[in-house]
């Protein structure tokens, strides 16, 4: 008989029995199972609805402007061309993809990086930006084929999100293991820089229209619908196939190289300053908000996510030149994105540390203050970011958008601040963030956080895009006046909750325990 | 003598586990009292109630004549507490804890203080670094310094000892003996009978939540121990 702790190569059969093995135990943590089998059954009957209710429709009918001809020659390619691209910026962002386990309950158990390499391909849908982008595609794709060769195409389009998942997870891996050898970080920084630039000069220059033509997701887009869509369909599963089989190369690399850019912030110096002096608000709140600072940007996903999220659409809205009724959507989701990095588990930032800060003797509203005013910041500094560049592409809007993109700012701010409160009071989570595949709450919950989020404050953006369009200047704060109400009450609430010393005690307890 | 820390019938609940079932407790100013039992006794739950971290359920606790229910911020002022796990920030350094602990107990000059205690605990070389990357005994040994920081009247371990290499137990016992000197009241939690027995003069032993034996620490043998614990 074999010794359990005969040392074994992983292989892929093993990896896939440890991965079943590993799912299934996170699975029994999912806190409310009713809710998540609602949630999956919803999600699952969305996508069939997306992928063939549109193929009923014709393109006057939905509003687009352009013709079939314009959707297959240009959206098409660009949008599976920018799915790749979003799976490759989720990757990297995330240090190589999810984990499957948080690294602390994972160090006790043999799991392989050919297991964290089908972990991480598997939770890869389990983010709101991969399926609205898998909706789109399926949308975009019926519509262009029709009821006739439907069921081929969707069946391209599903092996292409596929494909390009596990491609999107080869260069993540491969990124991370760049970012883990000596001056990593600084030729990663460089590349996506350059990378970033160049994308935005061909952009301005005109010259990415004829690079979407020459991709080879044009033949991809060109072959739906048609006779030889099962030829294809064979090509994509045998580039499936080669993409999983050559991701586990780097993964392997990557994840026996030491996390240099995390050790590098926990044994670098961070000489302490001088106590503040008093503000406004006291200088309890100024001290315990310069702590709360330090254990945001001190975090390398947290820091990442921030200046990702913040770029990231305002490179967009410079090289495209967002009109400004689509700029009025993005302070939201920059928003969602930010609060999805610590805010909606704002608690968890103390760590194990939560039961010696409740043990000092500071009022327990300065700690929600505190608390409340840092998760703010970064709401308000990732959400401000694509704004205000979006201004120099576009020029000074109209005084009727400029005060809807003010009273829409201010709004979804607020919102997603209380929600993201109330969120930290009511579910807390122990976790522990130091690595940036970490995530502030399980995988599902995370899910069902940036599901709620996003269509809050897209619906919101969405009105005041409507009141951008009405000549009317009180419309917009008459407007923001009921939500900015309604959210200062959730606010009060979630404060109110925390003060219960009870409640205050088992978040701290919770939080705690990680 | 008025007890410094005075718990009478304490209960604690979560939700359906009685995590601490009717423990009365009195220790005095200038004593350090072992607070001993096995996993699961309600040591730690007991240490949260005196740091005011977690409220009582139902029972009485008072601590520096402060009511844990009623006051739990001046029972904060009073108390210095090294909790049972972690307890330290992640992304903070060892200076950036001592300097939020000193601030909000409105301390001046603490600097010096802190500099020795650090040095003391041998973590002067690391004071300005992220406790993130600290073994499980650095995190131990910062933790006591903080509780000891302000050399409060009331002076909370809990498992002060777990993981510590042999240096930093002798620097915990020398906080405790001069908290003793200055008339603090210690209590300390720990599973090691025998590092207990050297630091403090008495010892309660908790089983299933509830207090079970008080005896002068001289008189807890081994097998009077182990019988208590059984």
């Amino acid at each position: 008989m074999r010794s359990s702790t005969e040392t074994r190569t992983e292989t892929w059969q093993g990896a896939a029995a440890d991965l079943r093995h590993l799912l299934r135990f996170r699975s029994h943590g999912v806190r409310r199972p009713r809710v998540a089998a609602v949630a999956v059954t919803v999600l699952v009957a969305v996508t069939i609805l997306m992928a063939v209710a549109p193929a009923w429709l014709t393109i006057e009918e939905t509003g687009m402007s352009g013709d079939r001809a314009r959707l297959l020659d240009d959206v098409l390619p660009a949008a599976f061309a920018g799915f790749l691209l979003l799976g490759i910026g989720a990757s990297m962002g995330g240090g190589g993809g999810r984990e499957l386990l948080p690294r602390e309950q994972a160090v006790i158990h043999p799991i392989g990086p050919v297991t964290e390499h089908l972990g991480a391909l598997v939770l890869a849908p389990l983010n709101l930006a991969w399926l609205l982008q898998a909706w789109t595609l399926f949308a975009f794709s019926a519509l262009v084929v029709g009821p006739h060769g439907l069921v081929g195409a969707q069946v391209v389009v599903l092996l292409w999100l596929f494909v390009a998942t596990a491609l999107a997870q080869v260069v993540g891996w491969s990124v991370e293991g760049i970012r883990r050898t000596h001056h990593g970080v600084v030729i990663v920084r460089c590349a996506t820089g350059a990378i970033g630039l160049a994308l935005l000069v061909g952009q301005v220059a005109g010259q990415l229209d004829d690079l979407t033509h020459a991709l080879p997701t044009a033949a991809l887009a060109d072959s739906l619908g048609e006779p030889q869509w099962p030829l294809v369909a064979a090509l994509l599963v045998g580039l499936l196939v080669l993409a999983v089989a050559l991701g586990a190369v780097p993964a392997r690399w990557a994840l026996r190289l030491p996390p240099r850019e995390e050790l590098r912030v926990e044994s670098g110096v961070h000489e302490a300053r001088p106590s503040p002096v008093a503000r406004l608000l006291g200088e309890d709140l100024a001290l315990l908000r310069r702590l709360d600072r330090g254990s945001v940007w001190r975090s390398v996903g947290m820091r990442r996510g921030l200046i990702v999220l913040g770029l990231g659409p305002a490179l967009v809205a410079l090289g495209t030149g967002l009109p400004w009724d689509t700029v009025l959507i993005l302070p939201g989701l920059g928003a969602s994105g930010a609060a999805l990095l610590f805010g909606i588990n704002a608690w968890c930032l103390d760590g194990r540390g939560m039961l010696w800060r409740e043990s000092l003797p500071v009022a327990a509203t300065r700690t929600f203050d505190a608390r409340a005013l840092v998760v703010a910041e970064c709401l308000i500094v990732v959400s401000a970011v694509p704004v205000v560049v979006g201004s120099i592409r576009n020029g000074l809007p109209t005084q009727q958008v400029a005060i809807s993109l003010t009273a829409c700012w201010l709004v979804v701010v607020v919102q997603v601040l209380a929600i993201a409160m109330s969120w930290s009071v009511r579910r807390p989570y122990a976790v522990d963030l130091r690595s940036p595949r970490a995530t502030p709450a399980p995988h599902a919950a995370m899910f069902g956080y940036a599901l709620k989020l996003s269509l809050v404050t897209t619906l919101t953006g969405m009105l005041f895009v409507g009141s951008s369009g009405v000549d009317v200047w009180w419309l917009p704060l008459a407007m923001a006046a009921p939500f900015l109400v309604w959210s200062s009450v959730r606010l009060f609430r979630a404060r109110r909750r925390w003060l219960s010393a009870p409640a205050r005690a088992e978040i701290a307890l919770t939080v705690a325990a990680g | 003598m008025t007890p410094v820390i005075d718990i009478r019938d304490l209960h604690v609940r979560f939700g359906e586990v009685e995590a601490v079932a009717g423990i009365n407790l009195a220790a005095g100013s200038g004593r350090a009292t072992a607070l001993l039992g096995r996993n699961g006794a309600g040591k730690s739950t007991t240490m949260k109630v005196l740091a005011g971290v977690v409220p009582p359920t139902t029972g009485s606790v008072l601590v520096a004549g402060h009511d844990v229910a009623q006051d739990p911020l001046a029972v904060k002022r009073a108390v210095g507490y090294c909790p049972d796990v972690g307890g330290l920030v992640p992304r903070a350094t060892p200076w950036e804890h001592l300097q939020l602990t000193a601030r909000l107990r409105r301390m001046t000059e603490w600097e010096a203080r802190g500099h020795d205690l650090l040095e003391k605990f041998e973590l002067g070389d690391v004071a300005h670094r992220v406790v993130g990357g600290f073994s499980h005994g650095m995190s131990r040994r910062l933790s006591v310094v903080l509780a000891a920081l302000h050399e409060p009247s009331v002076l909370l371990l809990d498992e002060p000892f777990d993981g510590v290499d042999p240096i930093g137990v002798e620097a915990t016992l020398e906080v405790v003996a001069d908290a003793r000197a200055r008339g603090a009241c210690i209590l300390l939690s720990t599973h090691l009978r025998d590092l207990a027995l050297e630091a403090c003069g008495s010892a309660i032993v908790l089983r299933g939540g509830s207090s079970v034996a008080e005896m002068p620490a001289a008189e807890l043998t081994s097998e009077a121990y182990r019988a208590l614990l059984d």
